[in-house]
């Protein structure tokens, strides 16, 4: 809860400050400003977990108009997920919509399981006026904590999955320059995991609030199994985060 | 422009669920609408094993003459018309004296005649194990062949227990199949356990754990039994727990299709095999062999056994050997049925 108020009191604060025009879409970088901090607050409902909390930030440094860096990190309490990220872009203009190529490494502690996660992903991001989709492919192993010393001499307790590819769609019914958007999205990934086949989607929305702050959302329905497993109620979670840039 | 992508994604979808081929593979829900199907079949089937316990309380090694035991799985027989590869599975554990089948999930395609069909051949195999270990000794009587006390213990018919124990997969709940299922297999969330004779001479108990993982989740209701040590009866007195369940945990290759376990799940799992100290575990689902050790459990992932998706002879069943001081072996079994030509 105190890293929550923190980050909105930040974020609050950097709101009244001069900065650059904010574009709306998913990535929405103007090839102007250089940084960016946004966080967001999310609450949710996990069958395995129950009830979840999370808060998250992220800061992006614009090295250039073409190369970022940016790191970030989560915390869900009760599920028990913390993460930290970091991550390099690479910005392709093409027109008036932009092409973005991401490298990212991500680490997850599934703490109440007792299980480290590492996370390597490469992914290229399209983003049209009313529509983006992201493709790309993760490395993801992982490993349980606490293995009995009797099992070393012929067990491990490291999985390294197969390359897990990440697909995204969304559908915006605003151009992506427009000050407020709602919109459809479909993909196996969010912000702190990637999944195999169990396919998230849901609503999103944006409003610009300041030339410098935005404000975003997202409502994420995420079942269990897919396509011949009948999907099956998983979790649920609404978010709710600031963008602000400078 | 802006009408058309809403339009073109209707249409799409449309196309997808217009046919017919596509539909009796999967359905709309099971790509997007989240249904609560695996909260009921588990409710179901712990009431179901609450009232029925007996059905389920033991299964009876001390009879053997080595004092270990063999179980016997398949996986993914997808029964349609042709029953010979679950036939053959079923005669293979009578002749080969198994203690018990275990079918990974998938058993039959959801059609009223399919069931109708492993209904048929459940119950003759059943007279077949009937008459292979036990002697009828009146005429509703029936005493083991291998109970050598003055006063055996007797059995009517019904109260002799055919050992198949199946979990549910998620081609036999497409359709209403549950339906169809549950009215022969009763429950698909559920425990046995296995009495044997130890090497000290004294009895010793290893445990068996169906779960209904057909849905690619547990569920909440299932969660919570698991958490409520709903199957944990002695959890101390187990020398070994084997699981069984359709969805399988780990991705046995990169061209093959993932575990449909969400994140969370995988590892709930994974921790919970700890806590119960498992020292197997067996699915089926992706149709391809795996098999490897995490953290101390033995993973067998089953290819399919049916004769559709494998139609030459091979190894499609698996037996474990528990020996007497309770060493684990497994071995490939193969299958020789080759189904007909049309």
């Amino acid at each position: 809860m105190k890293h929550t108020i923190l980050v909105l009191t930040s974020l609050l604060l950097l709101a009244g400050s001069a900065a650059a025009q904010t574009y709306c879409g998913p990535r929405q970088y103007d090839g102007v400003h250089k940084d960016e901090i946004h966080g967001f607050l999310a609450y949710g409902n996990n069958v395995v977990s129950g009830r979840f909390f999370t808060e998250s930030a992220r800061y992006t440094r614009h090295l250039t108009d073409r190369w970022s860096v940016s790191g970030s990190q989560q915390i869900q309490f009760l599920k028990q997920q913390y993460s930290v990220d970091v991550m390099g872009t690479f910005r392709i203009p093409i027109r008036r919509s932009n092409l973005y190529l991401d490298a990212r490494f991500l680490f997850n502690r599934w703490n109440q399981w007792n299980t480290n996660e590492f996370n390597f992903n490469l992914s290229a991001s399209f983003e049209w006026r009313y529509a983006d989709i992201r493709w790309g492919w993760s490395l993801i192993q992982y490993h349980y904590h606490g293995m009995k010393q009797e099992y070393s001499s012929f067990s491990t307790n490291l999985y390294m999955e197969p390359l897990v590819m990440t697909l995204g769609i969304g559908v915006n019914i605003r151009p992506r320059e427009n000050w407020w958007n709602v919109g459809f999205f479909i993909r196996n990934y969010d912000a702190y995991y990637y999944e195999n086949w169990n396919i998230n989607w849901g609503l999103r929305g944006y409003a610009r609030l300041t030339d410098a702050m935005r404000l975003y959302g997202e409502f994420n329905v995420r079942p269990a199994g897919s396509l011949s497993q009948l999907a099956t109620k998983y979790e649920t979670s609404l978010k709710v985060g600031l963008k602000y840039v400078w | 422009m802006k009408t058309r992508i809403p339009l073109y994604i209707f249409l799409s979808l449309f196309s997808l669920v217009s046919c017919q081929k596509l539909r009796d593979k999967i359905s709309l829900q099971g790509i997007l609408m989240a249904g609560t199907a695996v909260e009921e079949r588990v409710q179901m089937s712990y009431e179901y094993y609450l009232l029925y316990k007996n059905d389920y309380s033991y299964l009876d090694a001390t009879f053997s003459e080595d004092g270990g035991y063999t179980f016997l799985i398949g996986a993914d027989s997808h029964l349609t018309t042709d029953p010979g590869r679950m036939d053959e599975m079923l005669a293979i554990g009578l002749k080969d004296n198994d203690l018990f089948y275990a079918h990974l999930g998938d058993i039959a395609d959801t059609k009223p005649e399919y069931y109708i069909t492993l209904d048929s051949l459940l119950q003759e195999a059943k007279q077949r194990y009937v008459k292979a270990n036990y002697i009828r000794i009146d005429e509703y009587k029936y005493k083991r062949k291998a109970d050598q006390e003055e006063e055996p213990e007797t059995f009517l018919y019904d109260e002799i227990l055919f050992p198949f124990y199946p979990v549910v997969g998620n081609h036999d709940i497409t359709h209403n199949g549950w339906a169809l299922w549950s009215n022969i297999f009763h429950s698909s969330f559920y425990e046995v356990d296995v009495i044997t004779t130890g090497e000290d001479g004294d009895y010793c108990f290893d445990r068996l754990i169906f779960l209904d993982s057909a849905s690619g989740t547990l569920g909440k209701t299932q969660i919570d039994l698991i958490r409520k040590r709903a199957l944990d009866g002695g959890q101390n007195l187990y020398r070994h727990t084997f699981v069984f369940s359709h969805t399988n945990i780990f991705r046995p290759q990169f061209f093959e299709f993932a575990s449909t376990f969400t994140r969370e799940e995988t590892f709930f799992l994974l921790d919970q095999f700890e806590k119960w100290n498992v020292s197997g575990v067996f699915c089926g689902h992706v149709h391809t062999w795996d098999e490897r050790n995490y953290n101390g459990v033995h993973y067998i992932t089953l290819d399919t056994m049916c004769e559709k998706n494998n139609p030459e002879p091979g190894d499609y069943l698996v037996r474990i050997t528990v020996d007497k001081d309770g060493t684990l072996f497994w071995e490939p079994v193969h299958m020789n049925y080759t189904p007909k030509k049309k």
